[in-house]
C-alpha cells in the first residue's frame, strides 16, 4: 500500500527533476528543429497544397492538382532515374566500402585510426572543390586526357565529362566516407571468436561470411545504406557539376519548380513526395534490417 | 517558480537564436542615422566599386551590397518581403510583367532620376511598364552563337544550323527554358514568347536535336570549352562571349539572319524599401553618362543602354568583338515576355528533354 502511495505521489514533487535532464540537454536542439526544420517542413506541406497563379505567385486556393500532376509518366521517369542511381551509389559504396572497411578493421586499433583518418582527410576540404577539380581533371585539355595522349594510349581525348557515368563517380565521392565509417564500426566489434567457431564447425570461409559475418555487421551495412541511399537521392549539386547540365534528376526538377518556372507548389508537392520516399525506405529498412533488435553500432 | 525560471531562460535563448538567424541576410543597420545608406542586391563583379566609393564620397550614403548567383533569386527575393532587406534589387526584364502585377513593386519617383535622359529610347517606357515607374534599365545581354573558326565543321547563319549532326558534342550553350524555347521558335518562324501547345511542342521537337549536339549547358561558364577546345560553337550570353574572345584566337560572332535574344538587368526598389530617396539618389548617380563610362571602363565589358555614357566610351570597348556586333543582328532582337501558364507547358517539355538519354 505505502509503495502504490508513494508512486502516485512522486510524480508531482518531481516533475521537474524528472524532466530537468530532458529540457537541459535535448531542449536546445528541439527548438532549433523546431524552427528551422518542422516549420519550413509544414510549410512546405502547406504550399503544396496550393496553385500557382498566371505569374507564378503561389495563390492561396486549395487543391490536390499537384499530386495528380506528378503521376505523369515524365516526372515518373525521372524519380525512377533518381531512384537508379542512388541506388547504383549506394551498392557500389558498400562493395568498395565493406572489403576497405573490413581490412581496416583487422588492423591493430593504431594502425587503424590512422587509416581511417586517411578515409576522412579528402573530405576537409568542400565537396564542390572536390568536384570542380574533378571537372578539371576530366576536361578535354585537361590532365587525364593529356596523359592519355602524351603515353600513347589514346589519339583522341577522351570524353570523360557530362553523363550519367561520372555523375555516379561525382555522387560517389561524395559519399564513400559514409559508408566505410559505420561499416567499420560494426566489423571492427565483430567477435572474432564466432568466425573461429564456425570454421571449426565446418563452414568454409564463404559460408562464414554469408552466415555469420555478414548478419552479425547488417547494423553497419543498414547505416551504410542510410546514409548514402538517402543524400545521393537528393542531391542536386553533383548532377548539375558533372552531368553537363543534361543529367535531369529529382534534385533539379524540384530546383527548377522553384527558381525557373516559378510553380512553388508543385515543387513543394515533389519535395513532399521524395520525404515520403525517404520515409518509407527507411521504414523497409528497419524492417529488413531488424533494427529494432540489434544494437546499432 | 525555479520552473518558471527554466522556461524563461530557455525562451531566451530561443529568442536569441532566433535573432542570430535573422542578422544574417541584409545589409547592416548600424549607424543608418546620419546620411544614411543603400542595400543593393544584385550579380557580383557587375559594378565597379570605384563608382561606387565617389558616390559615398559625395553623398556620405553607404552602399551595402548583397550577392546574387541567378536571376530567379533576385525575384524570389523581391516576392518574399524583400523591401525589409534590400532598396534595390536586380531582376531581370522577363519578370518584370509578374512583379508589377503582382504589387512587389514601389514606384520610382522620377523627379529625383532626371539622368533617366541618358538611357536610349528604346529603354525607356518599355512594353511592360509604359510609363517607367518600376524600373531602371541597367546593363543587358545579348544571346548570340559564337564559333571557332578552324574547328567548327560547318558555316552558321541562321539557328538551324546548330542542329547539324555534323555539330554532335560540339556546343557550349547557355540552359534555361526561357533562354533555349526562344530560339527554337524563332528558328521554326514563331513567336519567341509563344503559349501555343503546339508551338511549344514543335520546339520541343526542335531542341531535341539540339541537345544532342551539346557538350555542356551551362549560362555562367560554358564558355570555358570553347577556350579549352572542348567545344567548338558557342551559344553565349554576351558577357560569356567576351571572356572567351579575350582568352582564346580564331573566334568569331556568327551573323545570323534569325532574331536574336536580348535580356535586360533592371534595377527595381521592392516594396517596403526603408531607404527609397537613397535608392533614387544612387540610380540618378549611376545613370549620369560619366559615372556609368567610369563604371564600365573598370574591366565590364556588357552592352549598355546608357547611350551617353556609351558615346563616352573608348575604342577598346566600342570595337570589343564581343560589343560590337553588326548592327543588323542588334537591331533584329526579341525580349523574353511573361508567358503566364504556358509556363508549365514549357516545364514539362523541358523536364521531358533533360531526362531523355542524351548521351
Amino acid at each position: 500500500m505505502s509503495e502504490n502511495n508513494a508512486m502516485t505521489l512522486a510524480p508531482k514533487k518531481s516533475f521537474l527533476k524528472r524532466n530537468l535532464p530532458v529540457v537541459s540537454t535535448a531542449g536546445p536542439i528541439s527548438i532549433w528543429m523546431i524552427i528551422f526544420v518542422m516549420l519550413p517542413l509544414l510549410y512546405i506541406l502547406f504550399i503544396s497544397f496550393m496553385s500557382r497563379d498566371v505569374y507564378g505567385n503561389i495563390e492561396y486556393t486549395f487543391t490536390t492538382d499537384n499530386y495528380k500532376e506528378m503521376i505523369q509518366p515524365l516526372y515518373l521517369k525521372v524519380i525512377w532515374k533518381s531512384l537508379k542511381l542512388a541506388f547504383l551509389t549506394t551498392v557500389i559504396c558498400l562493395v568498395v566500402g565493406y572489403p576497405l572497411a573490413y581490412y581496416i578493421a583487422s588492423k591493430p586499433s593504431k594502425l587503424a585510426a590512422k587509416l581511417l583518418m586517411l578515409v576522412m582527410i579528402p573530405y576537409w576540404t568542400s565537396s564542390l572543390v572536390r568536384l570542380f577539380s574533378i571537372n578539371q581533371l576530366g576536361m578535354p585539355n585537361g590532365f587525364l586526357n593529356l596523359l592519355l595522349l602524351k603515353l600513347g594510349i589514346v589519339s583522341e581525348p577522351v570524353d570523360f565529362l557530362f553523363s550519367d557515368g561520372i555523375v555516379i563517380m561525382g555522387l560517389l565521392t561524395a559519399m564513400l566516407p559514409f559508408s566505410v565509417l559505420p561499416l567499420y564500426s560494426s566489423i571492427e566489434k565483430l567477435d572474432k571468436s564466432l568466425l573461429e567457431a564456425s570454421k571449426d564447425l565446418g563452414a568454409n570461409p564463404a559460408k562464414t561470411f554469408i552466415k555469420v559475418t555478414i548478419p552479425l555487421t547488417m547494423p553497419g551495412i543498414v547505416g551504410c545504406v542510410l546514409l548514402v541511399f538517402i543524400p545521393s537521392l537528393g542531391m542536386y549539386y553533383v548532377p548539375e557539376m558533372l552531368g553537363g547540365g543534361k543529367v535531369m534528376l529529382i534534385g533539379t526538377l524540384i530546383k527548377n519548380q522553384f527558381l525557373m518556372t516559378k510553380n512553388w507548389p508543385f515543387g513543394a508537392s515533389l519535395a513532399i513526395l521524395l520525404i515520403l520516399i525517404t520515409l518509407a525506405m527507411m521504414w523497409i529498412y528497419t524492417r529488413v534490417g531488424k533494427l529494432d533488435e540489434l544494437e546499432v553500432g | 517558480m525555479k520552473m518558471r525560471k527554466k522556461f524563461l531562460a530557455l525562451a531566451l535563448s530561443g529568442l536569441m537564436v532566433f535573432s542570430l538567424a535573422a542578422c544574417g541576410g541584409g545589409g547592416d543597420s548600424g549607424d543608418s542615422k546620419d546620411a544614411g545608406e543603400v542595400n543593393v542586391y544584385m550579380w557580383s563583379d557587375y559594378m565597379s566599386q570605384k563608382m561606387v566609393d565617389k558616390f559615398t564620397e559625395e553623398t556620405g550614403i553607404k552602399v551595402n551590397f548583397s550577392y546574387m548567383s541567378t536571376s530567379e533569386e533576385a525575384t524570389a527575393k523581391i516576392t518574399s518581403g524583400g523591401g525589409e532587406q534590400y532598396d534595390l534589387v536586380m531582376p531581370c526584364d522577363a519578370d518584370m510583367t509578374g512583379l508589377i502585377k503582382g504589387g512587389y513593386l514601389e514606384e520610382i519617383n522620377l523627379e529625383n532620376i532626371p539622368n533617366l535622359k541618358n538611357l536610349g529610347d528604346a529603354y525607356k517606357n518599355r512594353e511592360f511598364d509604359p510609363e517607367n515607374k518600376y524600373a531602371i534599365p541597367y546593363f543587358m545581354n545579348y544571346v548570340y552563337v559564337i564559333y571557332n573558326e578552324k574547328t567548327c565543321p560547318v558555316e552558321i547563319d541562321e539557328y538551324k544550323d546548330l542542329l547539324d549532326p555534323k555539330l554532335k558534342g560540339q556546343i557550349a550553350s547557355v540552359t534555361g527554358i526561357r533562354n533555349l524555347f526562344p530560339v527554337a521558335l524563332v528558328s521554326l518562324g514563331y513567336d519567341p514568347n509563344s503559349t501555343n501547345d503546339k508551338e511549344i511542342k514543335e520546339a520541343y521537337e526542335w531542341l531535341q536535336k539540339y541537345v544532342a549536339n551539346v557538350t555542356l549547358f551551362d549560362s555562367d561558364s560554358a564558355e570555358k570549352l570553347i577556350i579549352n577546345g572542348g567545344a567548338s560553337v558557342g551559344l553565349f550570353f554576351d558577357g560569356q562571349a567576351s571572356r572567351a574572345f579575350d582568352a582564346a584566337e580564331n573566334l568569331k560572332v556568327a551573323e545570323l539572319k534569325d532574331a536574336i535574344q536580348l535580356g535586360v538587368d533592371e534595377f527595381v526598389i521592392p516594396k517596403g524599401a526603408k531607404n527609397k530617396e537613397n535608392a533614387e539618389k544612387f540610380l540618378n548617380f549611376i545613370l549620369d553618362a560619366q559615372n556609368m563610362a567610369d563604371n564600365m571602363q573598370d574591366d565590364h565589358l556588357y552592352s549598355c543602354p546608357n547611350e551617353a555614357a556609351v558615346a563616352l566610351m573608348p575604342d577598346s570597348y566600342k570595337k570589343h568583338p564581343a560589343i560590337d556586333i553588326p548592327t543588323k543582328m542588334k537591331e533584329n532582337y526579341f525580349l523574353q515576355l511573361d508567358i503566364g501558364d504556358a509556363a508549365k507547358t514549357y516545364d514539362k517539355y523541358w523536364t521531358m528533354l533533360m531526362s531523355e538519354e542524351n548521351q
